[in-house]
C-alpha cells in the first residue's frame, strides 16, 4: 500500500541512497566540490591552501533533509600587508537569494605569507522535493579583507567592510586600554576586566527572532517609550523614541537622533538593552542602518520587522523596558567612530550594563589570552598587535 | 309423615340448598322433597349447622389477629426495622451492581484508548503529530503563532536563516554569545578554543 507517509520514506531513503557513495568514498577534491564550494577571487589577498573535509552527514528528517556540513580551511595572506580582518561570505544555493551567512575573523594580525585557520560547521535543511543545481550546494567566499591600514578589499556585498572596521576600533580600544593597565602596574583592575567568566559575572544570553516582512499586530501590543543612553563624546546623540511591545514582542521601534559634530554621517548602528520583568538589562545587539545626517541636523530611525526576545533557555521573555544607545557611527569619509572606555564609564553606574557595553570580540580574545598565559602572554600578546599602525580613538 | 325416597338430591344439591345457593326453580323443587323427606332434612340441617360452626370459627380466628396487633407503636417500629433492613440490602445491591458497571465502562474506554494510540503510533507519521501538538500548544497560547516570511533565529547550537522552507544554520559552541547586528541579521561570537581567535558568524534575511 503506497500511502502518502510510505512515499516519504521511501523518497527519503532513495535521497539518502543517492548520497551515500559521497559519505563512504575518499573526500575526493571533486566529490568535496559537489558539497562546499570555495571560490576566492584570482586577485584576492588571500588564498585558500588547505582544504580539510570534516565529518559531514546527511539525515532525513520528516520530509526535509538535513544536511551537516564541517570544513575546515587554511588560507594565506599573498598580499603585502598585514591582515586584521576577514569576511567570509557563506551562501547556500538552496536557500539564497533570501538567506546567507558570513564567518568574520576580526582581530587578526596574519603578516604577508603567513597562514591561519578558518572553520565552517554549518547545517543545511531543506525539502527532499526541493529542486538541486548541479553546482555545490554550499559555497563559501571572501566578502571583504580588512588590512592594518584600515583599507579594505573585496566585493562587500554583506557591508563587511563597516563591520570589520567597527571591530577593528574596539580592538585597537581595547589593547590601547588593556596596555595603560598594564603599563601602571594595576593588575587587580586587569584581572577585574579580563575575568569575564567568574561567578559574579555570568554572560547575559539572550534569544532571538527577527521575522522580516509584513507581520499582524496584536491586541496586547502598547506603546513603550525608548530611553536613551548617551555618551558624552558621540558624534550623534540619541533622543529619544517609541516602540510597540506585547510580551517579547518588539514592533516598528523608531529612535530620534541628532548628528552634534561637525562631519556628514552615512550610518548609524543603535544599540539596543531591554529590561526584563526581573530588572535585569541585556545588551540586545547593534541594527546598522543607512542615515544620512549632515551636520547639526536631526533624523530618525525606524525598522520595520519584528524582534522576538527569548531566555538562554528559550521561553520567551517579557520586556518590560528598551534602552537605545549610539554603538557606532561611520562618517562620509569612510572612518567610523566607536565610543571610548570614558564615554562607557560616564554613560552608566550599572555596573554589569558598563561591562556589558564595553565587551568587545578582542577584549574576549585578551582575556582568553590571558587566562591561558598569565600577565607575561597578554604582554606578549598586545606587543605583537601594536606593530599594526593606525588611528586609535 | 315424612317418608324415604329414591330420588333423593345428591349431597352437592343438599349443600347448595342448605346455603340457599341453588337457583329458583331447582331450590323450590328441593325444598319440596325436603319437605316430605326426613334423610334429607337432617342431611339440610347437618350442613347448615357445620356451617354455622365454620363461621363462628373464623369469625374466632379473626378476633385473635387483632388482638395480636393490638400494641401498635410496636408494630411500627417492626414495620419500620423491616424496611430499613430491606432498604439497606437494596442499596447492597444496587453499589454493587454500579461498581460492576463503573468498572466495565473504565475498561472498555481504557481499551480503546490503547487501541486509538497503538493506531496513531503505528498509522500516524511522526510530523503530523508534531503538527497537531503544535497546533494544540498555539491554541492554548504556549506556543506563538506560525510566520510565513524569511525568520533569523537564534538556538542553543546556532543561528539560522529560514526562508521558502529551507533553513541554512551556522553553527556555535554553546558558549557563543548571541546579539543582533542589523535589521536583518543575527550575530554569534565565540572564541575558538583551538586557535584562540574569536569568530563572528551571521545569517542574513533579506
Amino acid at each position: 500500500m503506497f500511502t502518502a507517509s510510505n512515499l516519504r520514506v521511501m523518497r527519503g531513503a532513495v535521497w539518502l541512497l543517492a548520497f551515500v557513495p559521497w559519505l563512504t568514498q575518499p573526500a575526493a577534491a571533486e566529490e568535496k566540490g559537489k558539497w562546499l564550494g570555495v571560490e576566492f577571487p584570482h586577485d584576492a589577498p588571500v588564498i585558500p591552501v588547505a582544504f580539510d573535509f570534516g565529518p559531514s552527514t546527511v539525515t532525513p528528517r520528516g520530509s526535509s533533509m538535513v544536511i551537516d556540513l564541517h570544513a575546515g580551511l587554511v588560507l594565506r595572506n599573498v598580499g603585502t600587508k598585514p591582515i586584521c580582518g576577514l569576511a567570509l561570505r557563506v551562501e547556500a544555493r538552496d536557500v539564497s537569494p533570501n538567506g546567507k551567512g558570513s564567518v568574520i575573523k576580526p582581530s587578526l594580525f596574519v603578516m604577508p605569507g603567513e597562514e591561519f585557520p578558518v572553520k565552517v560547521d554549518m547545517q543545511l535543511m531543506r525539502p527532499i522535493s526541493a529542486a538541486r543545481s548541479e553546482a555545490a550546494m554550499v559555497q563559501v567566499t571572501l566578502d571583504c579583507a580588512l588590512f592594518s591600514d584600515l583599507k579594505a578589499y573585496g566585493p562587500d556585498k554583506l557591508n563587511s567592510k563597516r563591520t570589520l572596521l567597527v571591530y577593528e576600533m574596539e580592538a585597537r580600544r581595547d589593547r590601547q586600554f588593556l596596555a595603560r593597565l598594564l603599563d601602571s602596574g594595576r593588575l587587580p583592575e586587569l584581572r577585574e576586566e579580563l575575568n569575564f567568566e567568574n561567578q559574579d559575572f555570568p554572560p547575559r544570553q539572550l534569544g532571538f527572532e527577527l521575522l522580516r516582512g509584513p507581520h499582524t499586530a496584536t491586541v496586547r501590543e502598547q506603546s513603550v517609550s525608548v530611553n536613551p543612553v548617551t555618551f558624552p563624546k558621540g558624534p550623534v546623540q540619541p533622543l529619544g523614541g517609541a516602540a510597540q511591545v506585547a510580551g517579547n514582542e518588539v514592533r516598528s521601534p523608531r529612535v530620534d537622533v541628532k548628528n552634534v559634530s561637525k562631519l556628514h554621517v552615512v550610518s548609524v548602528a543603535m544599540g539596543w538593552i531591554v529590561g526584563d520583568d526581573h530588572g535585569r538589562d541585556f545588551v540586545a545587539g547593534a541594527l546598522t542602518s543607512r542615515l544620512p545626517i549632515d551636520p547639526v541636523q536631526t533624523s530618525f530611525i525606524t525598522e520595520s520587522g519584528t524582534l522576538r526576545f527569548l531566555q538562554a533557555t528559550g521561553k520567551p521573555m517579557v520586556i518590560n523596558r528598551l534602552m537605545t544607545f549610539v554603538n557606532d557611527v561611520e562618517f562620509a569619509d569612510g572612518t567610523v567612530w566607536v565610543p571610548s572606555r570614558d564615554d562607557i564609564d560616564a554613560a552608566t553606574q550599572d555596573y554589569t550594563l558598563r561591562r556589558e557595553l564595553a565587551t568587545s570580540p578582542e577584549e574576549e580574545r585578551l582575556a582568553s589570552v590571558y587566562r591561558r598565559e598569565g600577565t607575561a602572554g597578554l604582554k606578549r600578546e598586545l606587543q605583537r598587535v601594536s606593530l599594526v599602525p593606525g588611528k586609535v580613538n | 309423615m315424612k317418608t324415604s325416597s329414591a330420588e333423593h338430591p345428591t349431597l352437592e344439591i343438599l349443600s347448595l340448598y342448605a346455603a340457599a345457593d341453588l337457583p329458583l326453580m331447582l331450590r323450590m323443587r328441593t325444598g319440596q322433597h325436603v319437605k316430605h323427606c326426613a334423610t334429607c332434612e337432617q342431611q339440610v340441617l347437618a350442613l347448615q349447622s357445620a356451617k354455622a360452626e365454620l363461621r363462628r370459627e373464623a369469625q374466632g380466628e379473626v378476633l385473635t389477629g387483632f388482638e395480636a396487633i393490638a400494641d401498635w407503636s410496636a408494630l411500627e417500629a417492626d414495620m419500620l426495622g423491616n424496611i430499613r433492613v430491606g432498604v439497606a440490602a437494596s442499596r447492597c445491591i444496587e453499589n454493587v451492581g454500579r461498581g460492576r458497571r463503573i468498572g466495565f465502562r473504565l475498561a472498555w474506554l481504557s481499551g480503546m484508548a490503547v487501541l486509538f494510540m497503538a493506531g496513531w503510533v503505528t498509522r500516524v507519521p511522526t510530523e503530523d503529530s508534531q503538527l497537531i501538538v503544535t497546533a494544540l500548544r498555539r491554541a492554548v497560547g504556549l506556543e506563538q503563532a506560525p510566520y510565513n516570511g524569511t525568520v533569523l533565529r537564534s538556538t542553543r547550537d546556532g543561528i539560522s536563516v529560514k526562508t521558502r522552507g529551507a533553513t541554512l544554520t551556522i553553527l556555535h559552541p554553546e558558549s557563543a554569545v548571541v546579539s543582533m547586528s542589523s535589521p536583518s541579521s543575527v550575530t554569534a561570537r565565540y572564541v575558538d578554543d583551538d586557535s584562540g581567535q574569536v569568530t563572528i558568524t551571521n545569517v542574513y534575511g533579506q
